[in-house]
């Protein structure tokens, strides 16, 4: 060992080392987050980890930026073999891959090496023109955001250069040392050449900076957003957004604690996980770049509640760490002197980073989670956020008051009269659950009908429709009539958790009284919610949407359609989100329409299935005023108008009420149905007792 | 200040109501009940006097069985410091009996001021805060649309039939809360959590002899069903016609 | 045979229209008992007293008149002071009185200075035996009770316009008498008055609402559903949200889910299809009156009354009937 060995040496165990320290810090900060079980599921988890991750499926999703990601992706994971070996090099000088490797793969691996640098030094040109020259405006950031990629950019791009110039000045030294397949190193010796012929000093060099250079970015990742580069696929192992368990199911909560805190209000109240979001953010943008409420022009963007939860740790998590290595924030707002501790602490996520209006904006359409590469899951802190408002602080919105009131008085979010729940079923002859048990029946299915489906003079028609169709097939079926009640969904996505498990709980017990067991609706969000997130209190049930129920009827041809086919229609289908990004169900709806319409003409609006755009009523945003910015139920109407559709058809009740206000505003008069309505059109015979 | 409110536990006002079997009561099988929508409104500007004023006690006062527990925990886990029932097995429907009985009780509390609701869903008498103020001798304003308490006075508004007025008082003063006054907030849990640790009182109530009783319930003929009297202006004059004969509202 | 003690209530000098029901519904309980009398007092400025020929021709055999330049504004505790003074020397079997802002604070008073019971908001009034029996609507009008009143004298607020004031001269004879109580030691002053009317009308207050929905195909055409509104005098106007949310009407004017929830006498709903989130806000208006020109239109299933038409074409013909049949009235 020479001692430049040493030396080199000496520097890779104190960047090691101060890694390591960096590394300890953070995962400190990151316990402060509350406890979150995610052990479950390894091959699943393994399955995300190696699509997601590894293949980068949703950096896909935009395939320009989705290509460059890539390579450079890609381009790391081949190069950091040839990092290490470089390292290794670095103390024992005599130390090569080939000594293991039989020629051949050693060969390709050179290739490899020089191969992938080349396309990394592509990619990140690109990255440059795009940051410096296209700006696209989901990358709009603060000054600071942006030197920090242009810094990373450049280390990058730093290390291909030295890497491939370290091999040029090699060749020149020794043809023997760089093979013919690193054909690029060796084409690069042609500019050191008229340099220095026999350049010792400058490969020993171009071999020192780009070691250095190595370490350098190492330690500067943990105080940058480049931080993914580490954490991003330890994230997506973890993360619960494209599964394992069930997409969308909010976490369940314990309500018996004794606690004076309930959701979060600042980071500790938030899970180690969401924290571990907030490293792995790499501020991409493009989960805002399809939140239905950003691209209308509020002020909520899921990519800002990921960078605030991140930069509320980094300020806070020092202070109660008691943690000497957080540099680059040691001197935060409130400088350095002895108030400034106590001052930061008064500050919370909430309100000092992110505003009641931003979360009370969320549709929970899930477009955000769908989207984002290294599987963040920013609706589960939005979620816990409003938990924390309505449980703990009874902040929201005025005008849900009278929702949750409602809830509670009628078992429905509007305050009709209990009583009148089963009034669109009178002289139709349906049964009640309670009608058959007392004749010692027992229906195949329960026809679970919802609060819009049983109120609201619209869907009444589509709950019509679908009755209509399960005499049609002769289906042996029962609704609970006025012992039906709402489920507490609403609450729960608005935050209140002790109204939502009150009224799923009397649910349940109704359910299992009646020993139910298949329960279809033609409502998503009873379909999630019951089918989903019932488990979690002890209800298990089959729970099917009207869609694919439909869609296996028409399949086993039960369905008595008329013989013709009817006009050639033109239809649009619009995506319900807790039909589709919640419940992968993109299918049965559409081939509900190709079946019962066979001479239909689908068509489909730019933003589709799991890209489509909400409809502006979820998450609780059905019973709130939109006060900010364009409505997103004209935006999405206006999508749907534009593709030229004669009728644009739902699968949803909040669905059809937005879109058709959507209409309406347009001074249209496309018709908006529901797929039940159109199978119940083309039915051969109307059921004598509908 | 402190405050006491006395709110009363009635059904939801959204239900249908039938009438029991004894034809004296109604049938309370399946109704919601919840703190009146009028004690409420009491509630929460007792809240909002005592917030704004600094330190002091907002006590609920509740007559009737121990159902009412429910209601006046509700009033705690909106902000109620502590709560007294007045414990009967039934309310009589005699306002001035029930307005004894609370006054007997209030006597000796040492109030600043005594809110009522203007009156409750279930008897729409509103007769109880009214009768209790004059049991007591303290000045009384109903149906408040408007309060204001500064020094040791205070200022309301009432509605009157196409005006209204501003009154002014002295304290110790009952008054009598109508609609619009503040919207009741709602309970966080965390305040349903406290509410279940706060003091609640009961004791029988002493009420006083009760004269007015019921002979009977029955419900309103039924609306008669929707109609579509006509189509375009001809309509009208059936219309102005049915306004003010039928419904009498013209 | 019992005399009958009303308080016949006035704004100002002049007397109110439930003064007369009140002496009506008196006349009627007093005849009940076989042929008592009806004593009626009215409490005001110098002036008052020019209401005793009206209370007389309506049927009040004594007018108990109650002059003080104090009394200019009504005066809770003088008038319950003064009408118990009188009660008690009296030996009355009821005292009657209008279940209005001013009887809502008088009766329970009076009941107390008399010991009493008292019943309220009543629409019928009859003798049986000992006992009175009055039917008292409650429950927000969806129960009628019916009340037994037990003891010698009882307070009776009458429900304004349950009785209609029918005419039945009587003697009318004036007498005079002073306040029981001394007006400057009411703990209870008005301060002002402020007359309505003018200004326009809180949704929350309005016994009449005449709402809009997009059926009005434009902003200007609002006009006519204020021009409708001023035609009933009383009116307050309310929209849809879809109305509010394009700028037509202040977010304050949306009735509905999100909006106000309200329940008037009288609900007039124009080019309103009936959503569910606007049937929140009005479904339980005593009187809908629905205009649409769907005649599948949801808003027809809660109206008492609809016209299917064209909002434009009926309204102003509504306009000009409501404003002749008011000035008929």
């Amino acid at each position: 060992m020479s001692a430049a060995n040493v030396v080199f040496l000496f520097i890779l165990t104190l960047s090691v080392g101060f890694f390591a320290l960096n590394v300890q810090r953070l995962v400190g900060y990151m316990r402060l987050g509350k406890a979150d079980d995610r052990t479950g599921h390894p091959l699943e988890r393994l399955k995300n980890l190696l699509t997601i991750g590894v293949a980068q499926t949703k950096i896909f999703r935009d395939p320009i930026a989705g290509a460059m990601h890539a390579t450079i992706f890609w381009g790391f994971m081949v190069l950091t073999a040839g990092t290490v070996e470089i390292l290794i090099q670095g103390v024992f000088p005599k130390f090569s891959f080939e000594l293991f490797l039989p020629h051949p793969v050693f060969q390709l691996y050179a290739m490899s090496q020089d191969v992938f640098a080349l396309l990394v030094i592509g990619a990140i040109g690109f990255a440059f023109y795009r940051r410096l020259v296209l700006h696209p405006r989901r990358l709009d950031g603060d000054n600071l955001e942006h030197a920090d990629a242009l810094i990373i950019l450049s280390m990058i791009g730093g290390l291909m250069v030295t890497l491939l110039f370290a091999g040029a000045c090699k060749y020149l030294v020794d043809p023997s040392a760089i093979g013919p397949e690193k054909f690029i190193s060796r084409a690069l010796s042609i500019l050191i050449f008229p340099v220095d012929p026999q350049p010792v000093a400058l490969a020993s060099l171009f071999m020192w900076m780009h070691s250095l250079l190595i370490l350098v970015f190492l330690n500067y990742l943990p105080y940058s957003k480049h931080l993914h580069v580490v954490t991003s696929l330890i994230n997506v192992y973890l993360s619960n957004t494209s599964g394992p368990g069930q997409k969308g199911v909010m976490r369940p909560m314990d309500l018996e604690a004794d606690v004076e805190q309930f959701g979060a209000s600042d980071v500790e109240q938030l899970t180690w996980k969401n924290l571990l979001d907030g490293y792995s953010c790499t501020e991409c943008g493009r989960c805002t770049s399809v939140c239905p409420a950003n691209l209308t022009g509020k002020t909520l963007s899921p990519r800002k509640i990921v960078i605030n939860t991140r930069q509320r740790l980094m300020e806070k998590a020092p202070v109660v760490t008691g943690d000497r290595m957080d540099f680059l924030s040691a001197s935060t707002a409130f400088g350095d002197g002895p108030g400034a501790a106590a001052a930061l602490l008064e500050h919370r996520l909430l309100d000092s980073f992110i505003t009641e209006e931003e979360l009370w904006a969320c549709t929970s359409c899930r477009a955000c989670v769908q989207e984002c590469p290294v599987s963040i899951d920013q609706l589960d802190i939005i979620n816990e956020m409003r938990r924390n408002l309505v449980l703990t602080e009874s902040r929201f919105p005025e005008e849900i008051q009278p929702a949750f009131e409602s809830l509670e008085r009628n078992g429905s979010p509007w305050a009709f009269n209990p009583g009148d729940r089963a009034k669109w079923a009178d002289g139709l002859d349906i049964a009640t659950m309670a009608e058959l048990m007392e004749r010692g029946e027992r229906p195949d299915v329960l026809f679970w009908v919802g609060c819009m489906g049983s109120f609201d003079d619209r869907a009444k028609k589509v709950t019509v429709a679908f009755a209509k169709i399960l005499k049609a097939c002769d289906i042996n079926f029962a609704i609970l009539g006025q012992e039906e009640h709402c489920h507490g969904d609403p609450a729960r996505r608005m935050g209140n958790e002790y109204l939502y498990q009150m009224l799923a709980k009397d649910t349940i017990s109704t359910l299992d009284r009646y020993e139910v067991k298949t329960i279809v609706t033609s409502c998503p969000h009873c379909f999630h919610q019951m089918g989903n997130e019932f488990p979690q209190l002890g209800g298990n049930y089959e729970v099917i949407h009207h869609s694919t129920y439909i869609e296996r009827l028409l399949e086993e041809n039960r369905v008595p359609l008329r013989s013709e086919e009817g006009q050639r229609l033109t239809v649009a289908y619009h995506d319900s989100c807790y039909l589709g990004r919640y419940n992968d169900v993109y299918d049965a709806p559409r081939e509900t329409l190709r079946r019962a319409l066979p001479v239909i003409n689908l068509v489909e609006p730019p933003r589709t299935k799991d890209r489509g755009l909400c409809c502006g009523a979820g998450g609780g945003r059905m019973f709130m005023e939109e006060r900010q910015g364009k409505r997103i139920n004209i935006e999405r109407t206006e999508e749907l108008l534009g593709t030229g559709a004669e009728t644009i058809a739902v699968a949803c009740p909040f669905c059809m009420t937005m879109i058709s206000d959507g209409v309406t505003a347009a001074h249209s008069d496309v018709p908006v149905l529901d797929i039940a309505e159109v199978v119940a059109g083309q039915l051969e015979r109307q059921p004598a007792t509908v | 200040m402190k405050i006491a409110v006395c709110i009363k536990r009635t059904p939801d006002s959204e239900s249908r109501f039938r009438i029991a079997p004894s034809a004296t009561t109604i049938d309370e099988a399946g109704l919601k009940f919840d703190i009146d929508d009028f004690a409420s409104y009491a509630v929460e500007v007792a809240l909002q006097l005592n917030e704004k004023q600094g330190p002091g006690e907002t006590v609920v006062y509740a007559v009737g069985p121990d159902s009412v527990q429910e209601t006046l925990r509700k009033a705690m886990s909106m902000g109620a410091d502590r709560a007294v029932q007045l414990k009967t097995d039934a309310i009589p429907y005699d306002g001035l009996a029930v307005a004894k009985a609370l006054a007997s009780e209030l006597k000796a509390g040492g109030y600043d001021l005594i809110l009522f609701g203007k009156h409750a869903f279930d008897t729409s008498a509103g007769v109880v805060g009214t009768a209790t103020a004059e049991l007591l001798g303290i000045a009384c304003v109903t149906a408040a649309t408007k309060l204001e308490i500064a020094n040791g006075r205070g200022v309301a508004r009432r509605e009157l039939e196409g005006a209204a007025e501003s009154v002014e008082f002295a304290l110790p003063a009952a008054v009598t809360i109508d609609e619009g006054i503040a919207r009741p907030r709602y309970p966080s849990l965390k305040g349903i959590m406290a509410a279940k640790k706060k003091p609640l009182e009961s004791k029988p109530a002493q009420l006083g002899a009760s004269r007015v009783s019921v002979k009977g319930m029955e419900l309103p003929p039924d609306r008669p069903a929707g109609r579509i009297i006509g189509e375009g202006a001809a309509a009208v004059p059936e219309l102005i016609r049915l306004l003010q004969t039928e419904a009498k509202v013209l | 045979m019992a005399n009958v003690l009303v308080f016949a209530e006035t704004r100002g000098a002049a007397l109110r229209k439930v003064a007369l029901e009140a002496v009506t519904a008196a006349r009627a309980l007093a005849d009940a008992t076989g042929g008592g009398e009806v004593h009626a007092m009215v409490a005001g400025p110098s002036g008052v007293s020019g209401a005793a020929e009206q209370l007389g021709k309506f049927g009040a055999d004594v007018v108990i008149v109650v002059e003080h330049a104090a009394l200019a504004n009504f005066d809770r505790e003088v008038v319950a002071a003064t009408l118990s003074a009188r009660a008690k020397a009296g030996a009355y079997r009821a005292v009657v009185l209008g279940f209005s802002a001013q009887g809502r604070d008088v009766g329970p008073r009076v009941a107390v200075q008399l010991d009493a019971p008292i019943v309220t908001d009543v629409t019928a009034v009859h003798v049986s035996g000992d006992s009175l029996v009055v039917k008292h609507p409650a429950y927000a009008n969806k129960v009628i009770i019916t009340l037994q009143i037990t003891g010698p004298m009882a307070v009776v607020a009458v429900r304004p316009s349950a009785f209609t004031a029918v005419e039945q001269p009587r003697a009318g004879k004036a007498e005079t008498m002073a306040p029981a109580s001394d007006p400057a030691a009411s703990r209870v002053v008005v301060k002002e008055v402020i007359e309505g009317g003018k200004g326009s009308i809180d949704l929350g207050d309005a016994p009449v609402i005449v709402s809009g929905g997009r059926g009005l195909k434009a902003a200007e055409n609002f006009k006519l559903i204020e021009e409708l509104a001023a035609a009933f005098g009383n009116a307050a106007v309310g929209a849809t949200r879809a109305v509010t949310d394009d700028g037509w009407r202040p977010h304050s004017d949306q009735i509905g889910q999100t909006g106000r929830q309200v329940s008037p006498q009288l609900y007039v709903a124009v080019g309103i299809s009936g959503a569910i989130q606007h049937l929140a806000g009005m479904r339980t208006s005593r009187t809908i009156v629905a205009i649409n020109k769907d005649k599948e239109a949801p808003i027809f299933k809660v109206a008492d009354y609809g016209i299917v038409g064209d909002a434009l074409e009926i309204v102003p013909a509504l306009t000009k009937a409501v404003r002749e049949a008011k000035a008929g009235h």
